[in-house]
């Protein structure tokens, strides 16, 4: 709200300088934005809210400012010049509709000239950020932006059979605005009407047919009271927001509409014209003053923070509240009309808070009675998770959960997106149903900016229909593409393919103990034909990964192979890790042996692994797969693979003739298994490590 | 067999100061010549004048024999390693190459900023607690105390799912799950993502993060959260930092509060600061004490019970802790922003 220095002192005596009165202000909760320097005046930029609808004019700023500064309000005087006519004999006033329109209040001004205002008129209307129009408009905005009462004018020679008719559209369809539009009424807004149509969009805007225009000479001047929600309906409807709108909507000041017409009808008088005897005011049920019982014991039980009771009786009176002591620390307060805000005892206890000063309020830490179970341990999960990949060389991404309708569509998620009504825009107007398209955007965004590897992850919400409600799931994913670490003299960089992914993949599962887990090879649609495994825990799949779909790199542009993998931590969290359990130190030492052979292609390391396990040989401990290649030495559909094999037996050192023997029976059972040939380890060759080639 | 004793202790006495001056290999390997050869050694020697023994004294000189011959072995072995590791080559290396580098992945902002505020709230005693994103408007307004067709939403602008869904735009519908949930004493955080209808500029998004607080309890006053948020804000940024609370409204408090902390960018000595705009203050923390309406919705008799609560947008108060100047690059996610918070 925009106020003008030199408007409050229209109704306050201000002698401080504007430091002390922002900071005044400010402490009391009237936040100044901003300020700026016009002319000898100064404009005020202060925050208001949307429960104090009584700030929104110079007279609610001022009646603040007086408060807190322990000053009376100047007194306001209206004289009007007068004609010997009753207002109510030259036009007739109804309300048909006593819930939308509570109070309605109208006075003629007759014989004006229509013309440009005075000069210090035309300053206030300036000074609000407005052109000054004529004086007609000028006044009314003038009341508005004084009392923050809305003020309408119309030409009292249009209205047709001199009749004001408050009521419902109904069978009305449309309203010519002042731009020459028709606004299109439904049936429930409440308008004014004279005897054949509307004239005026009540509480929004007048019609184009009733307005002043410059040969207007006779004024009838509305100052009502209606009701919020209506108006705010009307204005949504229409999408007409006005000064006026914007103050009934909030809820205006029931007692205050005679005192508004009164005013606008002074200042035209001042101006030339002549105005009728008496006020109409139609006011069907008139309102008592709400009452609310403070009882003052409870300030200090909220606040922690004895107040004087001079300070609260002085405070509450000067802001328009009738006090009546009860008893002993109870008091019966009376609300002014223009605190809406205020119903409850809390509501009174925060107006004694805030003239008393937030400041002054000790810091106190609230006694710790209990201390809850920590509720979240997904979070000491997601945790670890995180760290555990920042050491595998992860960057951490987080994108907005909306998705593009048509990106999502391609990856076929087979979830049912979750659509926004009034998105921000078509390319944001579902949620998302996979994390996926998200790092690939993150991907595309660093490869355009030069970024030779990029490994990155995000743990987030999918969100889906499931059958008629709603369904988040947590998820992490993964995506890897390009280089892996910077070239060093001693160090090379080498590309990321499937099996960082997948060595990612299983270093996660294990750190959190969720073993043993598997991988099965499922075909998924984000992925290419046979580059893809599903990971498993306890017989469910909790996630998928591979090579992404070239199609679906395509359509970002992206052209070098990207592995992603996405994981349904809803469900893994819902499973129980393994228990951690120390296990003993090997106390006896421990025999390596390898051996390195050419097998067929098509044979797979799982089937050599499992021929392995089943043999369940004694002492052997662990056994993996530590080189493979294949090249000019080794024949088109055979590969070479290297394997070690570690034994231990915990009671006793093993001899190496023992070890020999086992080694000699899985490479017996290899062999015949599989029409291995041996290249090194066994007997065949003198056994040793073979160094890494390539 | 007396001569022989002495023989064998002269003999030891001879060869600790023989191997004493053992430099290298070379003189090393002459000993053991000296010593140990099989054929002309000085042990086998005294071996052989065992074996003139009588056979009774035999078995004894040999033990002797035998125990000079181990140490002496031993002796040697340890020289040899330590003439092994004397003369092991030292090649000269060029001290100035760079170093190896690791690599290791950095965390995102705002992830890592929210945790260090769920940090302090833990230390505190309070726990953690989610709740949906996609939300009722029961849940996300009219329990708060936002009548429908209230002029306060459109401080909330909202995306809708239908009329009766949307998008959460605050956490504090989480407030209202966990006191239908359980009794008082609440002392909960909740933290996660809220939207707004709003386009990305540099100081909004239509997305970010908040995290919200809420405590229940028999006599919880203002001053508990004054003294709450005080502590939290000086242990986020500096125990000197001033703050002030100033009289706000939000629906579901009574009274209510906006906490503003000084200008860690310019103290409010610029009139052009971009931060605070030269009013030396930032607004943080939206707070007030529970609006007895709101626990009335839930059951909790106000008059027994009191509580506050307050919420905080973690990108906004991370853009100023790490002084980024738009809000947006929270979530452009371009990696040359993001690795520099591995650093924090
Ligand atoms: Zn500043």
């Amino acid at each position: 709200m925009r106020i003008s220095l030199d408007w409050l002192k229209d109704y306050v005596k201000i002698d401080r300088d504007l430091s002390a009165l922002i900071s005044k202000l400010d402490m009391i909760g009237l936040l100044v934005e901003d300020w700026e320097e016009r002319d000898s005046d100064v404009i005020l930029e202060i925050e208001t809210y949307a429960n104090r609808p009584d700030t929104l004019g110079h007279l609610g700023i001022a009646r603040e400012i007086a408060a807190v500064l322990g000053l009376n309000l100047k007194e306001q005087n209206w004289p009007l010049i007068e004609i010997e006519q009753e207002t109510s004999d030259l036009i007739d006033v109804q309300i048909w509709d006593e819930n939308l329109c509570a109070r309605y209040c109208g006075i003629i001004v007759k014989n004006l000239k229509v013309g440009p205002s005075p000069d210090w008129l035309k300053k206030r209307i300036e000074a609000m950020g407005l052109n000054p129009i004529n004086n007609v408009v000028d006044v009314t905005n003038y009341v508005l932006f004084s009392t923050a009462q809305p003020i309408h004018a119309f030409d009292l020679d249009k209205i047709a059979g001199n009749k004001i008719i408050v009521r419902k559209a109904g069978e009305s369809k449309t309203l010519r605005s002042l731009e020459d539009k028709n606004i299109a009424l439904s049936p429930e807004m409440l308008v004014i009407a004279d005897e054949e149509k509307p004239v005026a969009l009540a509480g929004v805007i007048g019609g184009e047919e009733s307005a002043v225009f410059e040969k207007t000479q006779n004024i009838f001047i509305e100052s009502a009271y209606f009701d919020p929600v209506s108006v705010r309906k009307t204005s949504k409807l229409t999408g007409i927001f006005t000064d006026a709108s914007y103050r009934f909507e909030r809820g205006a000041d029931i007692s205050f509409p005679p005192q508004g017409a009164l005013m606008a009808a002074s200042l035209l008088t001042q101006m030339g014209g002549e105005a009728t005897k008496e006020i109409v005011d139609v006011f069907p049920k008139p309102r008592k003053n709400k009452t609310v019982i403070l009882r003052h014991k409870r300030i200090f039980e909220l606040i922690g923070l004895e107040i004087d009771e001079k300070f609260t009786y002085r405070t509450l009176s000067r802001l328009g509240f009738q006090v009546e002591i009860q008893q002993e620390g109870t008091w019966q307060v009376l609300v002014p009309h223009f605190r809406i805000d205020v119903e409850r005892e809390a509501d009174l206890i925060e107006e004694i808070t805030r003239f008393y000063g937030y400041d002054k309020i000790p810091a106190t830490f609230p006694p710790l009675r209990e201390l809850e179970p920590s509720l979240d341990k997904n979070r000491k999960r997601v945790n670890k998770l995180r760290q555990l990949l920042f050491s595998l060389g992860f960057d951490e991404v987080l994108n907005f959960s909306f998705s593009d309708p048509e990106e999502e569509a391609s990856f076929k998620t087979k979830r049912k997106p979750i659509e926004i009504r009034n998105p921000v825009s078509s390319k944001a107007s579902i949620l998302r149903t996979t994390l996926i398209t998200g790092l690939l955007e993150n991907i595309l965004w660093n490869r355009n900016r030069g970024a030779e590897g990029i490994h990155i992850f995000e743990v987030g919400n999918i969100y889906f229909w499931e059958k008629e409600s709603s369904r988040e799931q947590a998820r992490i994913a993964l995506a890897t593409t390009g280089l892996i670490g910077s070239t060093q003299w001693q160090k090379k960089s080498k590309e990321t393919d499937f099996f960082h992914m997948k060595g990612t993949l299983e270093s996660l599962m294990s750190d959190l103990r969720y073993e043993p887990f598997s991988f099965q090879e499922k075909d998924h649609a984000f992925f290419e034909k046979g580059h893809s495994l599903a990971l498993l825990f306890k017989e469910e799949i909790v996630g998928y990964f591979g090579l992404l779909k070239k199609n679906l790199l395509d359509s970002y542009s992206l052209d070098d192979a990207v592995w992603a993998a996405e994981l349904n931590l809803s469900m893994l969290f819902g499973k129980k890790p393994q228990s951690f359990q120390h296990v003993p130190v090997d106390r006896f030492p421990s025999i390596t042996r390898d051996v390195s052979f050419i097998v067929n292609r098509s044979i797979t390391y799982q089937e050599i692994k499992e021929v392995i396990e089943r043999l369940s040989i004694p002492h052997l401990k662990t056994f993996d797969l530590y080189d493979r290649f294949s090249g000019a030495s080794i024949p088109e559909d055979k590969v070479s693979l290297s394997l070690r094999f570690v034994y231990r037996n915990p009671q006793k050192t093993l001899l190496a003739e023992e070890v020999d023997s086992l080694q000699q029976k899985i490479i017996n059972v290899l062999k015949k298994e599989f029409n291995f040939q041996l290249r090194e380890g066994g007997t065949e060759v003198p056994s040793k490590v073979r160094s890494k080639k390539k | 067999m007396k001569d022989l004793k002495a023989k064998i202790a002269e003999l030891k006495k001879k060869f600790n100061s023989v191997s004493a001056r053992v430099k290298d290999e070379k003189s090393l390997q002459e000993v053991r010549n000296t010593y140990l050869s099989r054929k002309r050694g000085e042990l086998n020697l005294l071996f052989e004048e065992m074996n003139a023994l009588k056979p009774e004294k035999k078995s004894q000189a040999g033990q002797m024999i035998n125990s000079l011959k181990s140490y002496i072995q031993e002796r040697l072995e340890k020289l040899k390693k330590e003439i092994a590791v004397k003369e092991r080559p030292v090649r000269k290396i060029d001290l100035t190459l760079p170093g190896e580098k690791g690599y290791c992945g950095a965390p995102h902002p705002v992830v890592l900023f929210q945790q260090e505020i769920e940090e302090i709230f833990l230390s505190m005693g309070f726990s953690i607690e989610e709740g949906p994103e996609v939300e009722t408007d029961y849940y996300n307004f009219e329990a708060l105390n936002f009548p429908p067709h209230h002029p306060a939403r459109d401080d909330w602008d909202t995306l809708y799912i239908t009329d009766d869904l949307l998008l959460r735009t605050h956490t504090s519908p989480v407030q209202i799950r966990a006191m239908e949930k359980r009794k008082p004493p609440i002392r909960i955080i909740v933290p996660g993502r809220v939207y707004r209808r709003e386009t990305s500029d540099p100081t909004h998004l239509p997305m970010f993060y908040q995290v919200e607080g809420l405590v229940v309890d028999e006599g919880i006053t203002f001053a508990n959260l004054k003294g709450t948020l005080e502590r939290f804000i000086k242990t986020l940024f500096y125990e000197k930092i001033k703050i002030r609370f100033r009289p706000s409204f939000f629906p579901f408090t009574e009274p209510s509060a906006e906490v503003d902390i000084e200008c860690i960018v310019c103290g409010g000595e610029d009139e052009k600061c971009r931060i605070c705009g030269g009013s030396g203050w930032k607004e943080i923390l939206g707070s007030g004490m529970v609006d007895p309406q709101v626990l009335k919705n839930v059951n909790i008799d106000p008059e027994k019970y009191s509580g506050f609560a307050f919420g905080l947008g973690v990108d906004r108060t991370a853009m100023f802790a790490y002084q980024i100047p738009d809000m947006r690059y929270f979530y452009e996610n371009d990696l040359r922003f993001i690795r520099q918070f591995a650093l924090k």
